[in-house]
């Protein structure tokens, strides 16, 4: 199974239409890889989507960095029982 | 820059004061007085405590079927029926909408006044409407009327050039006639002042009314005349200081203190040439004058008149109180005036299909975290109508949700977040940024796309609100 890191940046190349090899842990969501509004929606969607999890909004919503989800994707999924590679 | 000549520090809390004395939200926000108004008259200061219109009996008078026609093609009997079945509903069991007009001239008119009144409705009371000739006070005593306007028109422009006397005198003995003609019939003359904000104030207005008051206390006090200050076209000014004859408050000033005409037998009529019907009409009711003329929607002769649902607003903003006002009707009234073909722009305020939608993004975005922040008042509540958004490319995912929550009628916890519809906010965008689209994208549209975007929550709550909801949302 593919680890949390490159499930979050797969997808993340995917809404963004990147290439994932492009995306750095570092990299903001807006300022470096241009999501705009609706794609930040789309993005914490298609996160919800791929690891069978829900989401708070305003806190999701909230998260500005690549590593900064996996971070905030891997507490969630622990939470809701949702087993994850790390 | 001016040297700063007080100090304001800065009052910090943890806690958000949202003024509610003055914005209860569960009213209109409130119109409140702190101190007297000063105006000078005559070179005199004279103070109004406009504080004491919350315990005056102020009232709203109503001129839908007369002036209110002169702007239209007329209404027919039914139409007219109705409209005062739910304006009587609307003024309450107060009669906050005291009086209303109508012509006496046609079978139709009378036809239309006797159905008005087997409703049995106490207000508003019936009045009519004639011109200023002896023999039309039979018209009224037929119909069985206390009350008649009559045109007593009052501007030079009116007394030389369109009625044609010869003298200024000439034409205050004719007024005068007819105003015996009424109380000898037995029926209270409300004598029309037209043009008085053109006329000459101390050389005819306030001779010929201090007349009309010599004549009233020969009389009983309820024949006694009325007066109705005519501002025919709008060129009353509300501004403390404006001169004679456009000061509002002086002109009510003069005939309630200097000729003696009380409160409660003064009437301001406005026009809105200029953009300043509503607020001269709210003005009167502070100098002194009880009564304000309205029409619904402002329907009147050229640019209309005060609007009678802002004024029942002012109403309630002045006394801080309902009064058996009920505002609901006046969402009733406009879906009728809509049915039977009368045009309300879609931004007109209180009823207007837009009135409270929003469009911006993040005024949306306010709204879905508190809709008082972009919401005059409780319009669901007072209006039926909930604040809305209207749904074009800058109304962003916040507008988006804000509308499919409004659609499924879903309200705090059951709230859909954005994450929720980011679908449907992606067909939205694609369709400015990728279609080229230029207009606004309608209710129609937008349900289409729910239910093929999120089928899941079209399933879930079009079932569930089959009932009045949902039905009240396709209309």
């Amino acid at each position: 199974m593919a680890t949390v890191e490159e499930r979050v940046k797969a997808v993340t190349a995917q809404v963004l239409k990147l290439d994932p090899d492009q995306i750095k842990l570092e990299d903001s969501f807006t300022a470096d890889l241009g999501a705009e509004s609706v794609q930040s929606i789309e993005l914490v969607a298609m996160f919800e989507e791929e690891f069978g999890i829900e989401m708070e909004e305003d806190a999701a919503l909230s998260v500005e960095t690549v590593d900064k989800a996996i971070e905030f994707i891997t507490e969630v999924c622990k939470e809701q029982g949702v087993d994850v590679e790390q | 820059m001016n040297k700063a000549k007080k100090h304001h520090p800065l009052v910090d809390v943890k806690e958000p004061n949202l003024l509610e004395d003055t914005y209860p939200y569960s009213l209109p926000p409130l119109i409140r007085f702190k101190g007297p108004v000063i105006e000078y008259i005559d070179g005199k200061a004279v103070e109004f405590d406009f504080g004491a219109v919350k315990d005056r009996n102020i009232l709203i008078s109503d001129t839908t079927f007369r002036d209110g026609q002169q702007a239209r093609p007329p209404y027919t009997i039914d139409q007219m029926v109705h409209i005062y079945d739910l304006m009587s509903r609307l003024g309450g069991p107060n009669g906050v909408i005291r009086q209303t007009e109508f012509f006496l001239y046609t079978k139709n008119d009378r036809e239309t006044l006797e159905r008005c009144r087997a409703l049995g409705h106490k207000y508003p009371e019936c009045t009519g409407w004639i011109r200023a000739l002896k023999g039309d006070f039979r018209l009224v005593k037929e119909a069985g009327l206390k009350e008649t306007g009559m045109l007593t028109s009052c501007s030079d422009y009116h007394i030389f050039h369109k009625l044609k006397f010869r003298s200024r005198a000439e034409c205050m003995d004719t007024y005068c006639e007819v105003v015996e003609a009424a109380f000898a019939e037995g029926v209270r003359p409300r004598c029309h002042l037209e043009d008085l904000t053109r006329a000459d104030i101390d050389g005819f207005v306030l001779p010929f009314v201090e007349r009309l008051m010599e004549m009233s206390s020969q009389v009983p006090e309820e024949l006694s005349v009325k007066i109705r200050l005519c501002d025919t076209m709008g060129f009353g000014i509300s501004y403390p200081g404006a001169e004679l004859p456009r000061s509002i408050p002086k002109l009510i000033y003069k005939l309630n203190q200097e000729c003696g005409v009380p409160s409660d037998r003064l009437e301001w009529h406005g026009h809105n040439d200029f953009h300043k019907v509503h607020t001269n009409g709210g003005t009167a009711w502070l100098y002194g004058c009880d009564f304000v003329n309205t029409t619904l929607f402002g329907f009147g002769e050229r640019t209309g008149n005060p609007p009678l649902e802002s004024a029942i607003f002012e109403y309630i903003a002045l006394k801080g109180d309902l009064c058996g006002i009920n505002t609901m009707v006046i969402t009733e009234l406009a879906d009728y005036m809509r049915s039977i073909g009368l045009p309300i722009p879609d931004n007109y305020p209180f009823v207007g299909r837009s009135f409270n939608t929003t469009r911006a993004g993040i005024h949306a975005d306010g709204l879905r975290r508190d809709e008082q922040i972009y919401n005059i008042f409780d319009t669901e509540k007072l209006l039926a109508r909930p604040p809305r958004v209207a749904i074009t490319d800058k109304s962003g995912t916040d507008g988006v949700v804000h509308w499919v929550n409004e659609f499924f009628g879903l309200k705090g916890e059951d709230r859909i977040n954005k994450i929720k519809i980011h679908k449907l906010a992606r067909w939205v965008i694609d369709q400015y940024d990728e279609h080229g689209r230029l207009t606004a994208i309608s209710d129609q549209e937008l349900e289409a796309k729910v239910k093929e975007l999120m089928p899941d929550y079209w399933e879930k709550y079009t079932q569930s609100l089959r009932g009045a909801r949902y039905k009240g949302s396709q209309k």
